[in-house]
């Protein structure tokens, strides 16, 4: 059994006129990456302020690498990037950078040293020009996002979580960012991010959780969600006995909708309807088969059925 | 606790870094003097250069009471204490300063003709003005002087000195009493020098130490109004730009406000230091000039131990009680102008507290004195400053260190708790009901 990294067990936040997160739990296990999915206001944001113990639950607990999340020490292994993304403006860039390092306990020589590093990976610091030397201020808002994304990394975290991180990078710095989850993730680190991009997550994460007004919809990995979740469609062609096929598939009663095409037949199968046992019963008639193609349903799909399912609670959007 | 320690840091550095602090450290005491020593060196220049200087005496009294007169006046610009003032000798030195009235005797009848000439030659500037003596100024002392200066206090001063000094003179010669004698009568001064008693015993004038206790509470008021601003700034900057989530997901908001109290009141306590080493450096200089004036001895009000103890502890009581409700209005707001609008409340608290200063210095040991040195809101500002003028009694003391203790724990508590949510919240500002729920729920 892999060790988890973040355990959240049954949390709750309720406020005054909504409830927020209602009764939510999950496990990530270590060296992953997690999607956190859901339509905006579905909880994302309070689940991971919970989680950082920037907000008390009203019920419900939150360990992380085994410790409690109130506990400091927890709290300084993790690295953490908020949606609404900021930096003291008035600051040079590396004392905004020392600073954030010092609050989770590096000190300054090491700091400087980390900051160098990534400033000069993240092309912030070139022979021509040294951005830690300029203020806040005077970076556009790209160099911004990178200088964030370096604090949130500075202490070398086990367990980063990222708050829609690919909201309003441009594709350069999107893909910049993509690859040092993907690094990181191979140096054993654990990645929890939130979006409601379903093609980021889909291609980044090993595991998912869906949630909508403030429960989870499913979890798991992204191949399981997609076999359990997802509704099976099969491509199925036909060389001979076609005529048959119409009567044996509606015998079957495995095959929820099924649309002739005159040279596919496109089918919808049952939850849970086993698409070999289909095969080997047509095989069985005298079919011959010529196409059985398994599409697998995106996460996407997953997603509109089983949040379109749940509905997204108008009006609410929290802060993400 | 080393977070604690970064955080202030970063508050004390950021803020001592700017060009902002390192002006209005250094100017600010310059300012400051400009702004109390200038009218007054002023009027200086202005008895400086009065010497009674081209005018004219009409003398209309027949008894010879104008030169009489003319005399005082001199030997009065003559004996002028601020020649001796460094930087003044030059215009005292010259003769032209201390010249003399030209008086014109003339008969009663004949005042408006002098008068009308008198006026002709104040318009075209060869005089400055002109005095009529007549009878009536015999009689009962009153003159009438008219010209172009007569809005200068210091110069018509003189003049009424002299004429007194001259009218005394002429009185007592009639009633016998003349030569030395007579001058020694009529140049008699009076000077009352105060002095402060205390049960501890006699120490420093008391308008040395009305003065020592007013800049105290302006001092005060002014640090207070500034840095707690400063901190309500620093909030909702931390606020708009986001930061704060980034900073509490390592730290808690309490730690975060605590470091920024203390960050903050130490660049407060840089500030005074600064302007405190400027003070002692003037007063010194100060006090020499007036030493070399000969004028009323000053003597500095005597600080006990006990007073600076006070003074200290009610800076920083003060300070925080104020630092921790502005920090919550910055907490509670989303932009500057909400800010402004919402700390009215606060600031109505310190802009009372001053405008009672004037009434409770002049009876500091009015019942209106005790009440503000007991209510906490007040007492920061007005119980170190009726301390440097009166003997306070201890149960005074007492009970207001005790209420502005017990204030101070109540708005960190009530502050903290809103600091908490409101960090993290953004669009309307919340209502007061709104805000009873957010010190409920955290």
């Amino acid at each position: 059994m892999s060790e988890i990294a973040l355990d959240i067990r049954a949390i709750t936040k309720r406020y005054a006129d909504h409830v927020a997160v209602d009764g939510l739990s999950l496990q990530v296990p270590k060296g992953t990456i997690y999607g956190l999915l859901g339509p905006n206001g579905a909880g994302k944001t309070t689940t991971i302020r919970i989680t950082l113990d920037i907000i008390g639950p009203d019920e419900g607990s939150v360990a992380i690498f085994g410790m409690a999340n109130t506990d400091r020490g927890a709290i300084d292994r993790v690295g953490y990037l908020p949606e609404e993304r900021g930096l003291y403006r008035k600051m040079q860039v590396r004392r905004v950078l020392r600073f954030l390092a010092e609050l989770k306990g590096i000190a300054a020589r090491e700091a400087d040293r980390r900051i160098d590093a990534w400033m000069d990976r993240l092309q912030l610091r070139t022979p021509e020009k040294d951005w830690s030397a300029a203020k806040v201020d005077e970076l556009s808002r790209g160099m911004q996002q990178k200088v964030q994304f370096i604090g949130t990394l500075l202490h070398d975290p086990d367990l980063v979580i990222l708050d829609e991180p690919f909201s309003g990078l441009d594709p350069i710095n999107a893909q910049a960012l993509k690859d040092v989850m993907v690094e990181l993730r191979q140096r054993g680190k654990t990645i929890i991010f939130s979006t409601h991009l379903m093609d980021n997550a889909e291609r980044l994460c090993d595991s998912v959780c869906i949630i909508a007004r403030g429960r989870k919809i499913l979890d798991g990995t992204v191949a399981g969600v997609r076999t359990e979740h997802g509704v099976q469609n099969i491509a199925l062609g036909v060389s001979s006995g076609r005529d048959r096929v119409a009567a044996l598939l509606q015998e079957s009663g495995v095959v929820e909708r099924m649309d002739d095409q005159n040279r596919f037949f496109e089918l919808t199968l049952r939850r849970g309807a086993d698409p070999q046992a289909l095969l080997r019963s047509l095989v069985t008639a005298g079919v011959e088969v010529q196409r059985f193609e398994l599409v697998q349903p995106s996460l996407h799909q997953i997603f509109l059925e089983k949040v379109g399912a749940t509905g997204v609670e108008p009006g609410v959007t929290g802060n993400g | 606790m080393d977070k604690l320690l970064a955080v202030v840091k970063r508050e004390y550095l950021e803020r001592v870094r700017t060009k902002w602090f390192i002006i209005s450290t250094v100017f600010g005491p310059v300012f400051l003097l400009a702004i109390m020593i200038l009218p007054s060196l002023l009027t200086m220049r202005g008895m400086q250069s009065a010497g009674a200087t081209n005018f004219r005496i009409i003398d209309a009294t027949g008894a010879g009471l104008g030169p009489l007169v003319a005399a005082q006046i001199r030997e009065r610009a003559l004996n002028n204490p601020l020649r001796n003032i460094p930087g003044m000798t030059r215009r005292a030195d010259s003769t032209r300063s201390v010249a003399e009235a030209q008086v014109v005797g003339v008969a009663p009848e004949a005042v408006a003709a002098a008068e009308s000439t008198a006026t002709l030659d104040v318009m075209a500037s060869r005089i400055r003005g002109y005095l009529i003596l007549d009878s009536a100024t015999v009689a009962s002392g009153k003159a009438r002087y008219a010209g172009r200066n007569t809005s200068s206090l210091g110069e018509m001063e003189q003049v009424e000195g002299g004429l007194r000094a001259a009218l005394l003179a002429q009185r007592l010669e009639a009633a016998g009493i003349t030569g030395a004698r007579a001058d020694a009568l009529a140049k008699v001064r009076a000077d009352v020098s105060t002095e402060r008693i205390t049960s501890k015993g006699r120490g420093g004038s008391g308008i040395a130490s009305l003065v020592f206790g007013f800049v105290i509470a302006f001092l005060l008021y002014m640090m207070i109004i500034l840095y707690g601003q400063n901190i309500l700034r620093g909030v909702l900057e931390e606020k708009t730009t986001r930061v704060a989530e980034v900073v509490i997901s390592s730290i808690s908001p309490e730690t975060l406000l605590a470091g920024k109290v203390i960050g903050v009141g130490a660049v407060g306590l840089t500030q005074q230091l600064v302007w405190l080493a400027f003070a002692c450096g003037f007063s010194a200089y100060g006090l020499a000039m007036a030493a070399s004036l000969g004028a009323v001895s000053v003597t500095m009000p005597q600080v006990s131990v006990l007073q600076v103890v006070a003074l200290l502890l009610y800076f920083l009581l003060g300070y925080t009680f104020y630092a921790a409700l502005f920090a919550a209005v910055g907490a509670m707001c989303s932009s500057q102008e909400e800010a402004t609008q919402a700390a009215q409340p606060v600031m109505m608290l310190l802009v009372a507290t001053i405008i009672l200063v004037q009434p409770i210095l002049t009876a500091p040991t009015g019942t209106m004195a005790t009440v503000m040195s007991i209510l906490p809101f007040s007492s920061p500002i007005i119980m170190p400053m009726v301390m440097s003028g009166t003997q306070v009694p201890a149960w005074q003391l007492a009970a207001s260190l005790a209420s502005l203790a017990i204030a101070v724990y109540g708005s960190i508590w009530l502050s903290a708790r809103i600091y908490r949510v409101g960090l993290l919240m953004t669009g309307k500002r919340p209502s007061l009901k709104e805000l009873a729920r957010w010190v409920r729920y955290s």
